[in-house]
């Protein structure tokens, strides 16, 4: 049981490290700084949210392909997910403003059937923003 | 001893950081429901869930509450019991809150000029937008007219509080048919958060149909608000939403219907009887004070309707200085106050961003 820090190999650890071995490691910090901004930071969406009434319907992962049926007080509101992007199929209401949308493929958009209370929101490894004006 | 205190301290570390990594979770609780025939998001922070799963609640109550009241084309509303009564020329009687609501919508008129105008239920009717599933209708031109000709105003309505605390409203005009579609959302808005403040509750974002008013922060950090874009999926920009400030769009996206490609929205210019068609949006950002959230449902409407030129005019008659219109073409203006606030999104390109003074 020794102090890792302050022990003797360590140091000798540190000495060791060739210019070759900075290069890897000063590569590697810059492949994780582009992951982390293309991932992390990124507007990718990476899960689909959907929402019945005042209830979560669902959290799905954004890539597969699924059709969910999505029971509202006026019927069935069918979403399409389709490896990477989502959108409204079908939907019992008159105006269809969310079927118009078509598919969403970034973080923080959302559809919304308004009459028949279901929404569609795309979450990212992040939200976006905490609520949308519209 | 003390490599065995460098042990201990190695594990009361790793402890430390497992009970951090579960203090992290942010204490955010979020609500949804549909009143006003919108969805209604209430997400409240740093409250316990108990606590902001009530405070939340009552809220949604209250909101249900005015919405049966403020109801304009369900027939057991108390609104649709004073329009009868205006209809038959007769004078009613109403309550506190109701007299409160009309006042104080009637000074909104008349500060936009009466292009704010609850008055036109009638015509909101004619256009087929006073149902819960609308679709094109058949233009009446004729009707229209007659609506228009009758002139109902804001002003038309008297109100009056009796010695014996009675309040009784009549009308001058019979053509008057009150909507509140424009004012009710934010009137709420402004409840809620008097209530969460009365509660103690000191940051929350609620958002009424798109209508969004912010207390407080999200913890380290401002509430962060997507504006929408009128034309395609996702925001066209986002902002910082402060304590107690309150943002606000009107557009022709939400609410509308197409006949023969042309686009009618639910904003009708009193003066007409015609949907305004010069904008596909207008978004209002309201600073704290009195009636905030009210301001941000009410004010856009009537930098919507009026002409481009008036414009200007317009927002400095009503005391705006946070705006931002968007136009048929899809050229963006914003006021140089809103501009230092929005943080664009990269993929939009707006094709002329003037600033206004």
């Amino acid at each position: 049981m020794s102090n890792p820090i302050s022990s003797r190999p360590y140091r000798d650890l540190i000495g060791a490290i060739r210019p070759g071995d900075w290069l890897t490691v000063l590569t590697t910090i810059a492949v994780v700084m582009v992951l982390f901004d293309s991932l992390w930071l990124g507007e990718t969406a990476s899960k689909v949210q959907i929402r019945a009434g005042n209830q979560i319907h669902s959290t799905l992962s954004i890539n597969q392909q699924r059709v969910v049926e999505v029971p509202g007080p006026l019927g069935i509101t069918t979403v399409v997910i389709d490896h990477g992007r989502a959108r409204v199929a079908s939907d019992p209401g008159a105006r269809q403003y969310c079927v118009k949308q078509g598919w969403l493929d970034q973080a923080g958009q959302v559809a919304m059937c308004l009459p028949n209370q279901v929404s569609v929101e795309l979450l990212g490894s992040r939200k976006i923003h905490d609520s949308l004006n519209y | 001893m003390s490599r065995r205190i460098n042990f201990w301290s190695l594990c009361a570390l790793w402890l430390m950081v497992f009970a951090l990594s579960a203090c992290g979770r942010e204490p955010v609780y979020q609500s949804q429901s549909y009143v006003f025939g919108t969805l209604v998001d209430i997400t409240i922070y740093g409250e316990e869930e108990s606590r902001a799963a009530e405070l939340a609640s009552r809220i949604q109550q209250d909101f249900q509450r005015l919405h049966q009241k403020l109801h304009a084309w369900d027939e057991s509303s108390e609104l649709s019991r004073i329009n009868r009564a205006i209809a038959a020329g007769e004078s009613i009687s109403i309550d506190t809150e109701m007299a409160d609501i009309i006042e104080q919508a009637g000074v909104f008129s008349a500060a936009s000029g009466g292009l704010f105008n609850p008055a036109i239920g009638g015509l909101i009717q004619q256009w087929g937008f006073q149902r819960d599933s609308f679709s094109a209708v058949d233009i009446d031109r004729k009707a229209i007219d007659r609506l228009v000709a009758a002139n109902p105003r804001m002003e038309d309505i008297r109100i009056n509080r009796k010695n014996d605390g009675r309040i009784l409203l009549s009308s001058r005009n019979t053509a008057v048919r009150l909507d509140l579609g424009g004012y009710a959302k934010g009137y709420a808005l402004d409840r809620a958060a008097a209530y969460l403040k009365s509660e103690q509750a000191k940051n929350a974002l609620i958002n009424i149909g798109g209508n969004v008013m912010a207390l407080g922060r999200h913890g380290e950090r401002p509430w962060h608000i997507g504006i929408q874009h009128p034309r395609k999926s996702g925001a066209i920009a986002s902002l910082d939403l402060e304590d107690g400030w309150a943002i606000g769009t009107s557009g022709d996206y939400q609410r509308y219907f197409e006949l023969d490609g042309v686009r009618y929205c639910h904003v009708l210019d009193p003066r007409s009887g015609y949907p305004a068609r010069h904008l596909q949006s207008v978004t209002v950002l309201v600073p704290p004070g009195n009636l905030t959230g009210t301001r941000s449902d009410a004010d856009s409407k009537p930098i919507f309707i009026t002409e481009p030129e008036n414009r200007k005019k317009m927002a400095q008659q009503l005391g705006l200085t946070h705006y931002m219109t968007i136009d048929q073409a899809g050229n963006i203006s914003v006021s140089a106050a809103m501009q230092k606030r929005l943080q664009w999104k990269t993929d939009v390109k707006p094709n002329i961003l003037q600033t206004l003074p």
